[in-house]
């Protein structure tokens, strides 16, 4: 039975290390020493992570090893080696909304035409463009009140029905 | 009077009346030629109302956003020619150019010089006429044959589903948030006793409170809930933004667990991201959460759930079990910090070591007391943690993420998936009640919970949501999942606040009979043979706001939305983030290297002292790069 299986893996003395941790370090330790490499390895080294993983590769069997371990050495077995491991980073949360988010949304109406169904608000326009000459330049009630009221009620429509074919803005 | 003079005053009679008749309808023809041009709007406005299946209300809110048209027109009207009576004399002499020109110039001439006043008139005047031909098929008073309501009903509903459609194939109808901190849901199919839009909305508030989705398999629960999921995070995010409120932390636990959670997790991670998170963690498979950081009291409590403890004379078990626990974790020393710090304190020696230091004589009595049952109990937990794996022996905490997705593989390991519902949910409370964390505002919602409610029942954790002010949305595929008995499941949708969803479910009765009735007309018509005649009776009856048989024949991504005694069908649209939205550059790798799911076992060691022959042997082929 190896005294210590963490040291022989290289690992620090604790009962809440992963699997993929142990085996990660004893696939390094094999791949360093095993004795089929050309330079012939190192074969008491491999025979002891070998057994060493033996002993480790589950959570169990790492917390007996531990136990035995602090029994050993004497350690109180209520202090353990707790320091926590590195957390997970957490980002910065984004700055606040500025106030010229108006202005920004204005810029942002060309990228919301092109990612949105820009070929049906083409033809909206068209048609709105196309019904406002006939209005306007082909005399059919030109100079009268009705032609701009007209050509306003054509922009009125592209505008409320073609906002469905944008794109939604940022972040909704 | 004889009888001649009899029959013939029935027959002056009877043709007095039809001439009457007769001349209301030519009076009414010729004021609608007259009026032509709102005639033709409002026959164009009718008829899309009837081919598209609109309520009336549609066509009233169309006239009246076109009535800014009306106003610029008048305004002009005004300028040009000074004095109102101007105005008013204007569609008389178009009117009269028109008679007078009757060619199709002409015509189309008087059409535009009427058209700023002629299309809210009309729009009103179609409105009118499709709200009453819809109440005469709706009362049973319309239609030509006693089928005409129902083929009229199946017919407008077929229309209203593919307006619906036609809606969420639009870009901007149905984003995940729109004004107003609204979570559009899809199009509108059919509304009953609630205002009609064409998009259904739901304010996010809703979704803070407590919200059941029920539905089957494949019916297109899914999309709905993560469509509520990310609206519910874009609105609390800009509030948190504009200093409203507070972060938002969104847990979903996926009891159903396998290959389709996955999917489903890497689909809401994207949406969340687009929504604005920084960090959205997958549980277990990316990241870890530590169950030892509970408070002491609540660990102990929390140990004792997850081992499932017989009744009967098991009882005595279960009180040594709880008593152990509560040696073991409430020690002076503190609280383990980790499974193994814990399966060491299940043993006399750590026990009677950490009691006696002479200050707990009543402690030390019952670990030594305990003493022969610690063996079994320590291999009891020993088992129990193996099977929960290490992704809940930390590190990690709630707080590290802005969403975090669950897997629990419920349909796999259904008691390993419960006790880690349990410890979750645990997780989650304490998330929201520490008072020493940032506070948050949170949505714990629990996809399939029915594959973990056999321990954990439903019913508790919306009473301990609605007691830390934590927002819970439960689903399931059918009512009978919602909870163990009759009396749960009541409790259960009867206090969903947040409005009940029903999808294609085979037994949707029990909720749909949430929404109450309504007062409907019932027109019994005489048959005179065989024929139907136009003579009967009507009366008012009661039919329930949400019709049970129209929700047992929803089709995939149809739902309907019960609340407050009111009744919304709704197309679902699938969600999807503004293509606009810039992701966020990935997080930071973590330094720990965190473990995959235990789907398989562990591959042992090599066995020694056999040599292997190459390294292949231990390593596998070689690279063959």
């Amino acid at each position: 039975m190896n005294p210590d299986p963490f040291a022989a893996l290289g690992l620090p003395a604790r009962p809440d290390l992963s699997n993929e941790e142990v085996r990660a370090a004893w696939r390094s330790i094999a791949a360093a020493t095993h004795p089929d490499r050309p330079d012939g390895g190192d074969l008491a080294r491999y025979t002891a992570a070998s057994a060493a993983y033996a002993q480790l590769r589950t959570p169990w069997a790492r917390s007996e090893a531990y136990a035995d371990l602090i029994e050993q050495n004497d350690i109180e077995p209520n202090e353990p080696d707790t320091s926590p491991l590195p957390p997970v980073p957490a980002d910065p949360w984004p700055a606040p909304v500025p106030p010229w988010q108006p202005l920004i949304a204005l810029a942002q109406i060309p990228a919301r035409i092109r990612r949105g169904r820009p070929l049906r608000l083409a033809i909206r326009g068209a048609v709105a463009a196309a019904l406002s000459l006939v209005v306007l330049h082909l005399h059919l009630i030109a100079g009268t009140a009705a032609a701009p009221a007209d050509v306003f009620g054509l922009a009125w429509w592209f505008v409320l029905t073609g906002r469905k074919d944008l794109a939604p803005p940022p972040e909704r | 009077m004889s009888a001649w003079s009899w029959l013939k005053l029935r027959v002056y009679l009877w043709l007095l009346g039809k001439a009457v008749t007769v001349t209301k309808w030519v009076l009414l023809v010729l004021m609608l030629a007259a009026l032509w041009p709102v005639t033709l709007v409002a026959v164009v406005g009718f008829t899309a109302g009837w081919a598209r299946g609109w309520p009336a209300v549609r066509l009233y809110r169309t006239a009246a956003w076109a009535l800014p048209v009306a106003a610029v027109w008048l305004t002009i009207v005004e300028v040009l020619m000074p004095g109102w009576h101007q105005a008013a004399l204007i569609p008389g002499r178009a009117w009269n150019y028109g008679l007078h020109h009757p060619s199709g110039a002409g015509l189309l001439d008087t059409y535009a010089s009427l058209v700023p006043v002629a299309i809210p008139a009309g729009l009103a005047l179609g409105g009118l006429a499709w709200a009453w031909r819809t109440y005469a098929m709706t009362a049973g008073v319309g239609g030509w044959t006693a089928s005409a309501p129902i083929s009229f009903d199946s017919r407008q509903w077929r229309r209203q589903v593919r307006t619906a459609k036609v809606v969420n194939k639009a870009p901007g109808a149905a984003p995940l948030l729109t004004r107003g901190d609204r979570i559009p849901v899809g199009g509108t199919i059919r509304h009953v006793g609630r205002e009609w839009h064409p998009v259904f909305s739901l304010p996010a508030a809703a979704c803070g409170r407590h919200t059941v989705v029920v539905g089957a398999t494949g019916s297109g629960k899914t999309n709905l809930m993560i469509r509520q999921w990310a609206g519910w995070f874009t609105a609390a995010v800009q509030a948190a933004r504009a200093g409203r409120g507070n972060r938002p932390l969104l847990i979903v636990l996926d009891c159903k667990g396998g290959q389709d959670a996955r999917v489903k997790a890497d689909r809401t991670r994207r949406l969340i991201y687009g929504a604005g998170a920084r960090r959205v963690a997958i549980w277990p498979d990316e990241a870890r959460l530590c169950l030892w950081d509970l408070p002491a009291p609540d660990l102990a409590v929390l140990l004792y759930q997850m081992i499932d403890t017989g009744t009967g004379a098991a009882a005595y078990y279960a009180d040594i079990l709880q008593a152990v626990l509560d040696l073991a974790v409430l020690a002076p020393c503190g609280p383990p910090v980790n499974a193994a710090a814990f399966l060491d304190r299940l043993e006399a020696k750590w026990l009677l070591h950490a009691w006696g230091d002479g200050r707990h004589p009543a402690e030390l009595t019952r670990a030594r007391a305990a003493g022969r049952h610690l063996p079994d109990i320590q291999l009891r937990y020993a088992t129990l943690l193996g099977r929960l794996g290490p992704a809940l022996d930390g590190p990690g905490s709630l707080a590290e993420a802005d969403a975090w997705y669950c897997i629990l593989e419920g349909t796999r390991e259904p008691s390993v998936a419960e006790a880690q519902a349990m410890a979750l949910t645990e997780l989650a409370a304490r998330a929201a009640t520490a008072p020493d964390g940032e506070p948050r505002v949170m949505l714990l919602a629990a996809d399939d919970y029915s594959a973990v409610a056999r321990r954990v029942p439903i019913s508790n954790l919306y009473e301990r949501g609605r007691s830390l002010g934590i927002g819970v949305q439960v689903s399931a595929q059918t009512w009978q999942g919602l909870g163990r008995d009759d009396d749960e499941r009541y409790r259960i949708a009867a206090t969903a606040d947040g409005g009940v969803f029903v999808l294609r479910t085979a037994h949707p009765e029990p909720l749909t009979a949430l929404a109450g009735h309504r007062r409907v007309l019932d027109t019994a018509h005489r048959l005179i043979g065989n024929i139907w005649a136009d003579e009967g009776t009507t009366r008012i009856q009661r039919a329930a706001v949400a019709d049970p048989d129209l929700v047992r024949q929803l089709e995939v991504g149809q739902a309907c939305y019960i609340q407050g005694g009111e009744a919304t069908f709704v197309q679902v649209a699938r969600p999807k983030a503004s293509p606009l939205t810039l992701l966020p550059a990935p997080a930071e790798e973590p330094v720990v290297q965190v473990p995959e799911p235990r789907r398989a076992p562990d591959p042992g060691p090599p066995a020694w002292p056999h040599r292997p022959a190459s390294l292949d042997d231990v390593f596998g082929p070689r690279d063959p790069r």
